[in-house]
């Protein structure tokens, strides 16, 4: 993974001091964190609707902890912002591999088939109605919020299409990674 | 808003008709579609067969790159920032690395039929911010044997081998290569090194629905609240509008959502409607800025897409439909209009130069 510090991170990554400090630099509040693992966990929760790949629930498991965190109603508009630089692996290869199978290719597998839909669960779940948005920074490190993702949520909370973002960093190692994801809720400082 | 304009001033296209954008208008303002057999990889365990496909044998990371030095060769700039869309997979990633490294290692963008729409709204929020002077927005998905295997898996690939946005009848999508490359930058600093602005990009929105994971809202209301921001951030009414090329597929209920959004935002009577898929197919990551390029040369020539393989009138989807053509009307202003799993929806307004 292009400038990562390796497949799991580190200790460091997991501080909350680090994604404070990325928030404030971007003019950012930030009003909730959750992430996966946290000391204790062992496997992730599964998801209903989606197979195949551990990314999915990953990413649902750090955004529901960042919400429940912040534990009050959202008011107004939130957006929902999504960062991979690995991408969703587990079903990147299960739809290679049905395609080219000769085999009948799993419905589910065209749903999750984009990074979208997986927000789409978390939007219609908490009612979140802001921007969906979804990219691949140039660099992460697992378990940190790439700056990238902080210039962009600060970016689209000034141009007004939203009131605050639930943004989701996630990393896979390889298909079968459980991986790591931080999810962060922020507003901006004014 | 700053006060600031974004420009278009250059465009670079490569599509079922070939290189260029006048290839591709020419087909959508008569109405020829572009679909026919596969053979790019094996159909045979598929339901579907049909796309849009380029002519040869494209690779992703030659096209875009082609139409980045095009639309940058049009624009008379030597680079960017370059904000990429495409899909998130690896094998893409890839793909596309050497791209990156030419024209620059930025953001991209993987949110699926709103990852284009999504990138030029956050270009020209940075050229408005005074972030940026100008932005390379660049966008690519030729039809490929995984994506075409899960769409039919899906059932989402029309049965019938016919777009049909809109129809009676209209039973899917049919996938179609798109790449393209826009050049946007601050109307003021391309006036004055003399560049020609072929349009502005007036307004912008994102919204999203908070509905279900790939079905819109039934009532389109996410994609009203897209359109009305767009409205708002170009100081217009919607009885200004003059055209919008919408996001119409060819699915059933997407189609029904769209229809409800434009009539909530334009009431009972909208502007003339076309979705230009019915000509070059659903380029997915891409479709938004194949379709913002269609859109903006619309306004260049005055000559609106046709609404191709349209079969009879659906009650639900009552619209001014551009059925035939060529049909010139000249608009002012258009709109170009992008929805995707997730309730992702955004939408791009273009005023002629």
């Amino acid at each position: 993974m292009n400038g990562s510090d390796g497949a799991n991170g580190d200790e460091r990554a997991n501080s909350p001091g680090k994604v404070n400090a990325h928030a404030d630099v971007n003019g950012l509040r930030l009003l909730a964190q959750g992430r996966w693992p946290e000391p204790g966990d062992t496997e992730l929760p599964r998801l209903p609707g989606f197979t195949d790949s551990p990314f999915n629930p990953l990413v649902v498991t750090a955004a529901e902890r960042c919400l429940h965190a912040w534990g009050r109603e959202l008011p107004g508009r939130t957006g929902l912002l999504l960062t991979s630089h690995s991408g969703d692996l587990g079903t990147a290869r299960a739809i290679n591999e049905a395609a080219g199978s000769g085999r009948r290719v799993p419905p589910l597998l065209f749903f999750q088939s984009n990074p979208n839909a997986v927000l789409g669960h978390l939007a219609a779940r908490w009612n979140l109605t802001g921007p969906v948005v979804a990219t691949s920074p140039p660099a992460a490190v697992p378990g940190e919020v790439p700056p990238d993702a902080f210039e962009l949520a600060s970016l689209l909370l000034a141009d007004d299409d939203a009131d605050q973002l639930l943004v989701i960093a996630a990393e896979q190692a390889d298909p079968a990674d459980p991986g790591r994801a931080v999810a962060v809720l922020v507003g901006t400082t004014a | 808003m700053t006060g600031v304009r974004v420009a278009v001033t250059g465009l670079g296209v490569r599509s079922a008709f070939g290189a260029g954008i006048g290839p591709l208008l020419a087909a959508a303002a008569h109405g020829r579609p572009g679909f026919g057999p596969v053979d790019r990889f094996d159909v045979t365990h598929r339901q579907a067969r049909r796309a849009a496909l380029a002519p040869g044998s494209p690779v992703l990371g030659e096209a875009l790159t082609a139409v980045l030095a095009e639309a940058a060769d049009q624009a008379g700039v030597p680079d960017g920032p370059l904000l990429l869309a495409r899909h998130g997979d690896p094998v893409t990633a890839a793909g596309c690395a050497p791209v990156q490294e030419r024209w620059g290692s930025g953001r991209v963008y993987t949110g699926a039929c709103v990852a284009a729409g999504t990138a030029v709204a956050d270009a020209a929020a940075l050229i408005t911010a005074g972030q940026q002077d100008r932005v390379l927005v660049a966008a690519g998905y030729l039809v490929e044997p995984d994506t075409f295997a899960v769409f039919d898996a899906g059932r989402a690939l029309a049965r019938d081998g016919e777009a049909r946005p809109f129809s009676a009848g209209r039973s899917g999508l049919l996938l179609g290569d798109g790449v393209v490359a826009v050049v946007l930058e601050s109307e003021a600093v391309a006036l004055r090194r003399g560049a020609e602005v072929l349009a502005v990009l007036a307004g912008w929105g994102r919204a999203g629905d908070g509905y279900h994971v790939c079905r819109p809202a039934p009532d389109g209301s996410g994609l009203a609240r897209a359109i009305r921001a767009a409205l708002g951030r170009a100081d217009l009414t919607p009885d200004q509008i003059g055209y919008v090329n919408a996001n119409a597929t060819g699915s059933p209920l997407a189609d029904q959502a769209e229809v409800r959004a434009l009539h909530t935002v334009f009431g009972p009577n909208p502007p003339p409607v076309s979705s230009s898929k019915s000509v070059h197919g659903h380029a997915l990551e891409a479709s938004a800025l194949l379709e913002l390029a269609v859109t903006v040369e619309s306004l260049r020539t005055g000559l609106l897409p046709v609404n191709a393989g349209w079969l009879g009138p659906d009650p639900d989807c009552a619209l001014d439909l551009v059925l035939t053509g060529p049909y010139r009307a000249g608009p002012r202003y258009a709109l170009s209009l992008n929805s995707a799993f997730g309730g992702a929806n955004t939408a791009l307004l273009v005023a002629a130069a």
